[in-house]
């Protein structure tokens, strides 16, 4: 699939480097300003609160 | 010909999900810290900011549902409610060393939690009769409870709202229970020690480390108080 994308980037290889790089940084940007934060309370490391609606269940 | 594309495919596909993997790490370690230290020093500045205009206990009335505002201006006015995720304390535990301050904000929620300590909604206030009950990150988030097994009887957990300093002093070695076990945030906590009606703290984190099993809590009850142009409490220099 990157072979897929290379050949079709315009330009010399230069070019299609170049564009290679902000293509990946756009992606990397994209993923710690919506995928990851969106993620990363699914993961357990944030239920610090005695409430019973995680965990064991029970409680309020 | 086409198994070379499906084995390629393949490959890359492997590639693409373990950089994945490690850029969701360099997330959790690295990048919720300096969120968090960016937030914190947000809710921080805010909360300098409006102790140094006026008292903390008389609020501009921007919240319009203080149904006593009238005749409030002889009689002391009773404290205004925490503003939902809003900081309103400053807590200091030197147990965690110098530099351990973080703000206190009103409610638990996920992303009050991500910019500080969160205070229990519907728990005594701050230097209340009662129990004062606050919940922060163990690890991600700027780590504010990573050492939380480090406290020990007698450690100090120093509060201020503006006005006053609240030393409290740790009860007993923290404690291990489930997530369900509410009653450990009870105005006389559960399996704390203490027998009577009195002025609380209650700190919650999460148990394992990175897990979320378990909790770990540590009580306090308040053991001086003074105003804050006395300067700082003892307790810092112990």
């Amino acid at each position: 699939m990157y072979g897929w994308i290379w050949r079709h980037l315009p330009g010399n290889a230069w070019v299609r480097a170049l564009i290679s790089l902000v293509l990946v940084l756009a992606v990397v940007y994209a993923l710690f300003q919506y995928v990851f934060p969106w993620a990363e309370p699914l993961l357990p490391f944030g239920d610090v609160t005695v409430d019973g609606s995680t965990g064991t269940g029970g409680g309020q | 010909m086409s198994v070379r594309l499906i084995v390629r495919t393949f490959s890359e596909l492997c590639i693409t999900i373990g950089a994945l993997i490690v850029l969701f790490v360099v997330y959790v370690l690295f990048w919720t810290g300096v969120q968090a230290a960016d937030a914190t020093e947000g809710q921080i500045d805010s909360l300098r900011s409006r102790w140094a205009h006026g008292p903390v206990s008389a609020p501009p009335p921007r919240s319009s549902a203080t149904p006593n505002a009238p005749n409030a201006s002889k009689e002391p006015p009773a404290p205004a409610a925490y503003r939902d995720g809003k900081p309103f304390a400053m807590m200091y535990i030197p147990r965690f060393g110098k530099g351990w301050e973080w703000p206190v904000l009103e409610n638990t929620e996920v992303r009050t939690l991500q910019k500080g300590l969160g205070h229990y909604t519907g728990t005594a206030r701050l230097g209340a009769t009662g129990n004062f009950a606050v919940a922060g990150h163990r690890r991600t988030y700027g780590d504010p409870f990573k050492d939380f097994p480090e406290l020990r009887p007698g450690d100090a957990v120093v509060l201020t709202d503006g006005t006053t300093w609240f030393t409290y002093r740790i009860g007993r070695k923290p404690y291990r229970t489930v997530p369900s076990d509410i009653g450990v945030i009870d105005p006389v906590p559960r399996k704390s020690g203490f027998d009577g009606p009195g002025r609380y703290l209650t700190l919650t984190t999460c148990d394992p480390e990175w897990g979320s099993s378990h909790r770990l809590i540590a009580w306090a009850h308040l053991d001086a108080t003074q105003p804050v142009t006395e300067g700082k409490p003892a307790a810092f220099h112990s």
